[in-house]
């Protein structure tokens, strides 16, 4: 038993969060938006800033920050309930880039230039981030990376390729790894660089993926022109920014919302399903990998929960997010895969415009062409953010010392 | 009713102490040759140490605990393998006891149970076609599977009223004219009874507070079952942590076979079942502390998923020790046939995974 007093109350005020998330839905969320994300639609680039903004306004697109950089020092619970309460109910979700992942880096090792530059537009979704980590020969070795930045004055010149590079046809800035010394050892040549993507030389090439949509890019940098005064910390020390910033990613509770709310969507479904006279949720093989989908999701939901409050009470073994990771997006595919089967002939008709247009689907309800559009997606759940073998190399490592 | 954290560290640390001293696995080599299947000299120091008045109220000299102090000595019992009748007796029989019995029946036997002089098996599970039947105060049927039979001096004995059809729980000394006990030692050690009643006069538990045997029977074979998952875990952590370090330590092909991925992975899948199985466990202790009603969901989720992990997790422990982990002498096949012991109590796994998704998919 680990509970302390200071997690109790903790755990009380992300119920209370967790309430007030519940009341935002039910009555700040506009309602186009509530339907659109309910049906899994596509959101257009002004939904999600529309969205972020939203967010923004209730003081909680950065709330997770520190105070001193104008959030709220939400502890890890509160974040994972925040996080964990919007996926439940559907919502689209919270845009990562800027403000769980550079805004950190930034407030963390910026000059107070640079804090003062991008701080308030990320808080607000002013300027809209794109990530510049993968590159073709560099995905799960990230550190493999050779973009390379070389110095020429009060700039740099950057040239190479960068690859995944979710929403970069949004973007207006990119951070980006990117390689300053050939020499060194390839951890300590990387830094960290913030991208105009309005910058000469820079081309973005859309990746068409199974669910018929470009979310990933191809990022190709010629020539391109970095002023000395966006390097984000010391030239050759990026990869430490780097992995500061995965640290910072670590509280996943969209993984364990997004499996909830799937679940609870097959459930719906075989409830509402009759074949062959009997309700699918009767059907005993279809009972018994519910009933057992339900069962791992206890264990995920519970196991998360005492992981979140390790990070709290500072008892974690440094393995938790690896779990929540793991277990979350394991279960998160078999259950959609289920569902899909689930819906038969409708699980496999697939109307992309449709999609885009908000419009129905050929078959089967009303949101079964963003299921398939989410299936297709989350097929990459175990590859991107450290794939699930990269997880079990770190668990390995650092918690187990093989 | 919670029992503080302190006093449950404090358990933990003097139980965690005694076994250190007391039980090392060689020192077990000892206990496993007796007769009685376990240690009277530690069940009689389990006693000094206060642990068998674990669950009486304060007013009758105990601690009052609940299912996390239950659990804290259990982890130990299923770390160590300790032997002693304490999950049986002191856990599931005192449990019962206190929920069912009289004033005076509690006065009569609380006092043997707290200085271990009585140990109380409770006969749960029918003689399959002999179903226990008690007329009036004479007690029909039979009962197998009984952990502790062997040893218990009293028994409590589910059964159904002849008349009513009502569940009740009667009481009896395992020596009664009328009771055929045939004792026999399970996979791991510890002894066990099947018992026979023929007209044995019994005496029904008959609680001032009106609570029905049926209720205290759900709630006692809840807390056996959340007691169990807490064995596990022991059990689970000390299997992780051999594992691992066997891993690190056997050599073959000139470097330890840790540093093969193949392995790390089925490592770090027994690691995150092992964290499964504790955030489980507490998610099923807290459930009955609260007396909450997700209690069903909870302890029967628990019970299914721990059963299954710690069986996974005890057979990659064999698997990756090789040849040795199948031996007498290493303890990982002693970890094994205990949780073999665990999964067969109380009903077994499937009827609590049926339990679970009635209660997951119920609405």
């Amino acid at each position: 038993m680990m509970d302390t007093s200071n997690v109790g109350e903790l755990r009380a005020r992300a119920e209370r969060l967790r309430a007030e998330v519940r009341r935002f839905y039910a009555e700040v969320m506009p309602a186009d938006l509530r339907e659109k994300s309910h049906r899994h639609q596509v959101l257009s680039k002004e939904d999600y800033v529309r969205w972020m903004r939203l967010l923004d306004k209730q003081g909680w697109s950065v709330a997770h920050w520190p105070e001193a950089h104008g959030g709220k020092g939400w502890s890890p619970l509160e974040r994972f309930a925040f996080e964990d309460e919007l996926a439940r109910l559907g919502c689209p979700w919270v845009i990562p880039f800027g403000v769980k992942y550079v805004g950190p880096v930034i407030y963390a090792f910026g000059t107070p230039e640079q804090k003062q530059r991008f701080l308030p537009g990320i808080k607000t979704t002013e300027e809209f981030w794109a990530q510049g980590y993968s590159e073709p020969g560099a995905g799960s070795d990230l550190a493999g990376l050779r973009t390379l930045a070389e110095r020429n004055g009060d700039h740099y010149v950057v040239n190479g390729q960068k690859v995944w590079t979710t929403y970069a046809q949004w973007a207006d800035w990119l951070f980006c790894l990117v390689r300053t010394d050939r020499d060194d050892k390839p951890q300590s040549g990387i830094s960290f660089l913030l991208i105009d993507m309005k910058s000469p030389g820079i081309k973005v090439v859309p990746i068409r993926t199974m669910d018929g949509y470009a979310h990933v890019n191809e990022v190709w940098l010629e020539n391109v022109k970095v002023p000395v005064e966006n390097l984000v910390g010391e030239e050759g020390k990026g990869w430490t920014y780097a992995k500061f910033l995965l640290k910072n990613e670590r509280t996943a509770g969209a993984i364990v919302g997004w499996a909830w709310h799937v679940l609870d969507r097959l459930k719906q479904h075989a409830r509402e399903t009759i074949f062959g006279n009997q309700r699918l949720i009767d059907q005993p093989l279809m009972r018994n990998r519910i009933g057992d989908y339900a069962l791992r999701f206890m264990a995920l939901e519970q196991a998360a929960y005492r992981a979140v409050a390790a990070m709290c009470d500072g008892s974690e073994n440094g393995g938790e997010a690896s779990l929540i990771k793991i277990r979350g997006t394991e279960l998160y595919q078999e259950v959609m895969e289920t569902l899909v089967e689930a819906l038969g002939p409708a699980g496999v008709a697939f109307d992309v415009e449709a999609l885009h247009a908000a419009a129905l689907p050929p078959l089967g309800p009303d949101d079964a062409g963003g299921i398939l559009k989410d299936h297709f997606y989350n097929r990459a759940a175990t590859i991107f953010g450290g794939s699930s073998e990269i997880q079990r190399n770190i668990v390995a490592k650092a918690v187990l010392g093989l | 009713m919670a029992t503080d954290i302190e006093t449950i560290g404090m358990l933990r640390d003097s139980a965690a102490r005694y076994a250190e001293d007391n039980y090392g696995f060689h020192q077990r080599w000892a206990v496993l040759e007796r007769p009685e299947g376990y240690s009277p000299d530690a069940w009689r120091d389990f006693a000094e140490l206060g642990f068998l008045a674990l669950r009486l109220p304060e007013e009758e000299g105990g601690l009052d605990g609940d299912a996390f102090a239950v659990g804290a000595l259990m982890e130990i019992v299923g770390a160590r393998l300790l032997m002693e009748p304490f999950f049986a007796s002191t856990v599931v029989g005192t449990g019962l006891l206190l929920k069912l019995g009289s004033a005076q029946q509690r006065a009569a036997y609380l006092p043997q149970l707290a200085d271990g002089s009585l140990v109380l098996a409770l006969a749960d599970d029918d003689e399959p076609g002999r179903p226990c039947v008690v007329s009036g105060d004479r007690l029909q049927g039979g009962k197998i599977g009984v952990l502790h039979g062997d040893a218990a001096g009293r028994l409590l004995v589910s059964a159904r009223d002849a008349v009513t059809g009502q569940a009740v729980v009667v009481t009896v000394a395992a020596n009664a004219p009328g009771l055929t006990r045939q004792v026999y030692r399970l996979v791991d050690g510890r002894g066990a009874a099947r018992f026979g009643f023929d007209d044995v006069v019994v005496e029904r538990l008959a609680p001032e507070s009106g609570l029905s045997a049926a209720d205290a029977l759900a709630v006692a074979r809840d807390e056996a079952m959340v007691a169990l998952c807490a064995e596990s875990l022991g059990v689970v952590n000390s299997l992780v942590a051999a594992t691992t370090e066997y891993l690190k330590v056997r050599k073959q092909f000139g470097r330890p076979i840790g540093s093969n991925q193949a392995l790390q992975h089925r490592m770090v899948d027994c690691f995150l079942l092992q964290q499964e199985v504790q955030a489980l466990t507490e998610a099923a202790q807290q459930a009955l502390a609260d007396d909450s009603a997700d209690r069903s969901r909870r302890v029967a989720g628990a019970r299914a998923y721990i059963v299954q992990a710690a069986r996974k997790i005890a057979n990659e422990a064999v698997q990756m020790h090789g040849g040795v982990g199948v031996t007498d002498e290493l303890d990982i096949s002693h970890y094994f046939r205990r949780l073999m012991v665990n999964a067969a109590l109380c009903g077994g796994r499937d009827a609590q995974f049926s339990r679970f998704v009635d209660a997951a998919l119920a609405a």
